[in-house]
């Protein structure tokens, strides 16, 4: 399962500072309380995402499409039925005021730019320089560091085998039972198997990997090096300016006339 | 190089002992093959001398003397569990790193042993997911000789590849093994037998029975080997000879398949085409070809896997998407445990006949029929992963076909099998066949191919590019 995609400076970022700066980003929105501040944050988290992330517009644009669910989910349910004191619309239980209204949009954007640093995060990093980057940057134990890689290379092996099982349960029939009982029963049939190749594959690999000379130890030498670049200069500064110009254009030119949205 | 006296282990929840007083001497530059049936603990046996038992696999033994060898690499059996990294060079650096060798000399040291194995003409920066078989247990061969290694252990390395991977891994190995101490354990005797000098056999309770020169070993042990299951040169010709005459020729003219423009598309790619083919009842058809040509695909195709376009009838109706194809036609997997949906092997094999929600006499009737003819009677009681290798391949196999389909799809279903079982299984598959089922076989053995099959279909690039039935063969004694 090989994606292509271009390489571009956001893919060069030291992945520890990658991984750290954007848990900053999300501690920091957590306390961003401007509606049209939070609106220029997402804006600004969406163009890195589009336009610097080298994937294809298509497939970026189609692993959006979850989260713009959770961004209509989440922000309808604090619309309809939030707490407010200008009201626009009663229904019923559906009690639409002017306070709730932006409270729920604020609570969409939060999850859409949670979304947007995650998936530029996902889509920019492989699994194996981020973990090499941990070991040299944070000193994390080898030992987690080359478990977890070895972890993610059954991923795919287990995908294939689940297929073969998908089959494997046609011919036997079981796919053509019905109701909660062959409900279970499925569950079981895949589980089961798939579980039981995992384990024993992940015990022959470490077994493996032990006869390969692996201790766990911290004194080793590192095919990859990585190090810090003009790009992470580049990453941390367009986070900064996103920011301070987000801040600013909310105050120039406010795209909804309201400040804090607590309640 | 390498002693051990007295060794005497058992594994946990075991009753006895699984080597009582085992002794073993190797010397430096000897190139040792170990023999036995399976569940001997041959592997066993190197996991030991390599200590890999007890460091990593913690089993409790114990040894009156044993020197270890100085240094030493491990090639396991299965090619897709032996490594933790994604791309070829960084498996190899993984290797490297561990030694803590330093990080300018390693892309040198990755060609250099890329290119001792014969894997120079790929990428190193090459994902271990597209490589084939038979090249990650070349890549496996190459991250032990990172070690630089004096005695190096194969545990079955070839029990999981074609013959064409086979040939390849015994090519690689001989030539790199000039200098090096060499255990090996395996079944398949074709091509590993130039390359030792010495054989130890032994039994099915885990003693040695004989010990010395290979020539010797194989004329005098020719029938412990046989009954042992082991793939020795000749064991075709022993079986043929020992086995009665039978009338291979399909006695059956109805047809029950015919294909026309028959397409099997993967990826919106047509995958496998077939132009036009009738197969009659009780025909048994080898589907031969290239890894990778279309074998497997083509009887997805026809079990509607994947999705297909073109003329398919069986017994003259067309299949069409939606019907439960499951009833005309069955598939034996190269894995069986995928295949197992119960917790016994008696309702293992009930489980088709109870979604038919037929009476439980009749479903009792049949299932002990079927286990009898499996010979599976005395583990009916048993949970389907307990079974030996054997025991499971003829579980998958009966359970298929309980329903009573006419015509059974098997892809590889001698894999990794011994000789015993092996004959064994398409004994019984003969059998069905005699019955007028229709079997279609994708098979790497020629001697199945030579043998057993009354037609044969040759893939080549994703399409049937020949179909010829073979005249039967007369096994006669003379």
């Amino acid at each position: 399962m090989d994606l292509n995609f271009n390489e571009t400076w956001l893919h060069k970022i030291n992945p520890t500072l990658k991984l750290f700066t954007m848990i900053l980003m999300f501690i920091f929105v957590l306390f961003v309380h401007q509606i049209n501040w939070l609106i220029n944050l997402t804006f600004g988290a969406l163009l890195l995402l589009l336009v610097f992330s080298g994937h294809p517009k298509k497939r970026v644009s189609l692993l959006l499409i979850p989260f713009l669910i959770i961004f209509i989910s989440t922000s309808s349910s604090m619309i309809l039925f939030g707490k407010g004191d200008t009201t626009w619309v009663k229904w019923g239980l559906v009690h639409i005021t002017e306070e709730s209204f932006y409270r729920g949009l604020h609570l969409g954007f939060r999850a859409l730019i949670f979304a947007t640093f995650g998936l530029t995060f996902a889509l920019t990093t492989r699994p194996v320089n981020l973990f090499y980057s941990l070991m040299q940057q944070v000193k994390l134990n080898p030992k987690y560091a080359y478990s977890f890689m070895a972890g993610l290379r059954l991923i795919p092996i287990m995908i294939e085998e689940f297929l073969t099982i998908r089959n494997a349960m046609k011919v036997r029939g079981v796919e053509q039972e019905r109701g909660l009982q062959a409900f279970y029963f499925k569950i079981k049939s895949y589980s089961i198997p798939l579980l039981s190749q995992s384990i024993r594959r992940a015990h022959r690999i470490a077994v493996a990997m032990e006869a390969k000379r692996f201790t766990g130890e911290r004194d080793r030498t590192y095919y990859y090096k990585l190090g810090f670049s003009l790009n992470d200069g580049i990453f941390v500064a367009y986070l900064g300016v996103m920011i301070l110009l987000g801040y600013y254009l909310s105050v120039v030119w406010p795209l909804f006339p309201v400040g804090d949205v607590r309640y | 190089m390498i002693q051990l006296d007295n060794l005497r282990l058992k594994f946990p929840g075991d009753g006895q002992l699984l080597f009582k007083d085992l002794s073993i001497h190797i010397e430096k530059g000897e190139k040792v093959l170990l023999l036995g049936p399976s569940g001997c603990g041959k592997s066993t046996l190197l996991q030991v001398l390599s200590g890999i038992i007890p460091k990593s696999v913690e089993v409790p033994m114990k040894a009156d003397q044993f020197q270890q060898p100085p240094s030493w690499g491990y090639v396991f059996q299965d090619p897709d569990s032996q490594f933790c990294m994604p791309y070829v060079d960084e498996e190899l650096a993984f290797v490297l790193e561990n030694l803590q060798v330093p990080r300018i000399d390693m892309p040198d040291r990755i060609t250099a042993l890329l290119k001792a194995v014969g894997l120079h003409q790929i990428d190193p920066h090459t994902n271990i997911h597209t490589l084939s078989g038979g090249m990650k247990q070349r890549l496996a061969i190459a991250s032990i000789l990172a070690l630089e290694p004096e005695v190096m252990f194969l545990d079955e390395p070839t029990a999981l590849l074609d013959p064409q991977g086979t040939e390849d891994i015994w090519e690689t190995v001989k030539a790199i093994s000039a200098d090096k101490t060499l255990l090996i354990v395996e079944h398949k005797l074709d091509h590993v037998l130039d390359l030792v000098d010495r054989i130890i056999l032994f039994n099915h309770q885990g003693e040695i029975i004989a010990d010395g020169d290979k020539n010797k070993i194989l004329k005098s042990y020719r029938k412990t080997m046989k009954e042992q299951g082991i793939w020795y040169p000749g064991v075709w010709q022993d079986y043929l000879s020992s086995r009665p005459l039978k009338n291979l020729t399909p006695s059956h003219t109805d047809v029950v398949l015919h294909l026309n423009h028959f397409q099997g598309h993967r990826k919106k790619k047509p995958f496998i085409s077939v132009e036009e083919a009738t197969v009659r009842a009780g025909e048994w058809i080898a589907v031969i070809g290239e890894n990778g040509a279309g074998k497997s695909t083509l009887l997805h195709a026809l079990m509607q896997f994947i999705k297909t376009t073109g003329t398919f009838e069986i017994h003259g109706t067309p299949v069409k998407k939606g019907k439960r194809i499951a009833d005309h036609l069955t598939f034996v997997f190269q894995n069986p445990e995928f295949q197992f949906v119960t917790n016994s092997v008696f309702e293992e094999i009930a489980y088709g006949l109870r979604l038919e929600k037929l009476g439980e006499p009749v479903i009792r009737k049949k299932v002990l029929e079927l286990l009898d003819r499996f010979r599976l009677t005395p583990f009916q009681h048993h949970h389907p992963y307990h079974l030996s290798m054997g025991q499971k391949r003829r579980l998958s196999v009966a359970a298929s076909i309980v329903k009573g389909q006419p015509i059974l799809l098997l892809d590889e279903p001698t894999f990794g099998q011994d000789s015993q079982n092996t004959f064994a299984l398409l004994e019984m598959l003969e059998d069905y066949q005699q019955a007028g089922v229709t079997i279609l076989m994708v098979t790497h053995d020629r001697n199945i191919v030579e043998h057993f099959a009354t037609r044969v279909w040759t893939i080549k690039n994703g399409l049937l590019s020949s179909d010829v039935h073979v005249r039967v063969k007369e096994h006669a004694h003379a």
